[in-house]
């Protein structure tokens, strides 16, 4: 609804701005001389500001145009584009630069406003579903199990168990915008101690349980591989993370592998599923929060989260194609 | 059902299975389009969020060939979603969390809605309940009494008749009944509320109900959709 207005408007703007320019050159040639000084200038500034709020970077460059030319109508000679002395036209040259700069700041503040708001209204959208899917399946599964349609032990015992999951489901989501919001705020200092990754890894796996269903989880952590130093809570949450994206995105049946390797002054955690990969359209940004799953209704933010908390212990985190076909995410954390 | 959320498809598929329907489930929007065609369901339950494709486009792109019902899934409590979705083509929505009641109600009143367009032989007139349109003559009568209306409403009424069930958006009911002449959602809520005094309650009624933001539609009488 709202895109055709947005096509209409920069060309109404345009419009509208150049004839409250050619007005202003009006008004203001058979007032201007050398004592006026700069003051028509000033205001023919106006339009192009007001234009670029409403119309945005074309329509302010428009007016930019059309501006100059009435400036120059409005020095001497007075009611010709033609300038006499060379001054003047150094400060024609002035006002067109000033001119297209303030357009090009307004028009740029605005397109930011805009992108922050549809940012905004993504969030919105990427959190209700994220939030109501699990919602939905915990709402419908005990409203099922209220009733005497399913009387089938088996399938009540499934339906249960659907909650249980889905509840443990959302416990994960609001973890995850819980440290959001902390890491947004500013508040993510990491409580580091000594951490031994064959335990980490035996924790997050098991918060995960319930998932694994047909999944295999492959794990191969070499013995004497060094501590880490990081917050166990928050590392665990990128494992979880980084696990439960695997999973969801592996075909049943698919192992999901998670290596851990020394590396230079750290250790290095790889989670390696076989899913389809990750499309080239989202690549780019995919460790921004709201972005990377717009499309697939998931809010992303999980792969958010996991970027900030290596990036608090001084680590990295980045995406490979995995060999064969799926995704590798590795994450490095320094030793202890 | 078209839907990429193995649990909500596994919740949704028993409570329909222990219902008597036979479900068919697609997991992307690409596989939903090769199925439909094979499949020809009798009702498409359709999620927006899809991990391949917007919810809406394949909306739309099955209603070009795909003529039994869509009922489309939203999680976002956003009314624009729901009209653009309408708009492309769904008969009607419900909004996660919903309860499997309303669900199964909106199925009923989705496949009734089907069957009453399949038996439709003479298009002239139009029978909902005790509600009785003789298009070509221009009259309306209720529980058996001629009932006046205005061109506008008779226009209204007649659409809202012949689409029962399905949910009209504002738009729709706005360039139908007013007929490219600029007509407002305020003008609308006035007319439907002067039908709404002409129709009358009773259980053999039509009942006109109103969806908060979206638009309007009619039900026949004895449906109800929390149930």
């Amino acid at each position: 609804m709202s895109s055709p207005r947005r096509r209409l408007r920069p060309v109404t703007a345009a419009v509208a701005g150049c004839a409250i320019v050619g007005l202003l050159a009006v008004v203001l040639g058979p007032l201007s001389d050398h004592r006026t000084g700069a003051t028509p200038a000033l205001v023919l500034v106006v339009p192009i500001v007001v234009t670029a709020l409403v119309g945005g970077r074309r329509a302010a460059y428009a007016v930019c145009v059309a501006t100059t030319l009435a400036f120059s109508l409005i020095i001497p000679p007075v009611g010709s584009i033609r300038v006499g002395v060379r001054e003047d036209l150094l400060a024609l040259a002035v006002f067109l630069i000033v001119a297209v700069s303030v357009g090009t700041l307004v028009a740029g503040r605005i397109e930011l406003l805009h992108d922050v708001d549809r940012q905004r209204v993504g969030l919105l959208r990427s959190v209700s579903h994220d939030l109501r899917t699990p919602l939905a399946a915990i709402k419908a599964a005990s409203l099922d199990l209220r009733g005497d349609e399913v009387s089938d032990p088996a399938v009540r015992a499934e339906l249960l168990d659907i909650v249980i999951d889905e509840a443990d489901r959302l416990d994960r989501l609001v973890a995850n915008l819980l440290s959001l919001g902390r890491i947004e705020a500013g508040f993510l200092r990491p409580q580091r101690q000594a951490v031994d990754v064959r335990e980490l890894v035996d924790v997050s796996a098991r918060r995960l349980e319930r998932l694994w269903g047909e999944h295999r989880l492959e794990v191969d952590v070499p013995v004497g591989l060094p501590l880490i130093d990081a917050d166990h809570a928050l590392v665990e949450q990128v494992v979880v993370n980084l696990l439960e994206n695997a999973v969801r995105h592996s075909p049943p049946g698919a192992p999901v592998r998670l290596e851990a390797r020394a590396v230079g002054g750290g250790v290095a955690l790889a989670v390696v599923d076989a899913g389809r990969g990750v499309d080239a359209l989202v690549r780019g940004h995919l460790f921004e929060p709201f972005s990377s799953g717009a499309l697939a209704g998931s809010s992303g933010i999980g792969l958010a989260i996991c970027k900030a908390v290596v990036e608090a212990h001084g680590g990295t985190i980045a995406f490979s194609d995995a060999a064969g076909r799926g995704a590798r995410f590795t994450a490095t954390f320094p030793r202890a | 059902m078209v839907d990429d959320e193995p649990a909500l498809v596994r919740v949704l598929s028993i409570a329909l299975e222990a219902r008597g329907y036979g479900v068919t489930v697609a997991k992307t929007g690409q596989a939903a389009a090769e199925q439909a065609a094979v499949v020809e369901p009798d009702l498409i339950i359709l999620d927006l969020g899809l991990p391949d494709v917007d919810g809406i486009r394949l909306c739309a792109s099955l209603r070009s060939w795909y003529r039994n019902p869509i009922v489309v899934v939203t999680a976002d409590g956003l009314q624009d979603r729901k009209i653009a979705a309408l708009d492309a083509g769904a008969d009607d929505y419900v909004t996660k969390p919903f309860s499997t009641g309303e669900l199964l109600a909106r199925i009923r009143v989705g496949l009734r809605h089907r069957q009453t367009i399949e038996a439709v032989v003479d298009p002239v007139t139009v029978r909902v309940g005790d509600l009785f349109i003789d298009v070509a003559a221009h009259q309306v009568s209720i529980g058996g009494v001629e009932v006046e209306m205005t061109p506008k409403e008779f226009r209204l009424l007649t659409l809202l008749a012949r689409n029962r069930g399905r949910v009209l958006t504002h738009g729709v009911l706005l360039s139908h009944v007013w007929q490219g002449r600029p007509g407002t959602t305020q003008s609308l809520r006035v007319h439907v509320n002067q039908l709404r005094g002409k129709l009358g309650g009773g259980p053999a009624r039509p009942r006109l109900v109103t969806e908060p933001g979206v638009g309007y539609r009619l039900l026949e009488p004895g449906v109800d959709l929390d149930a």
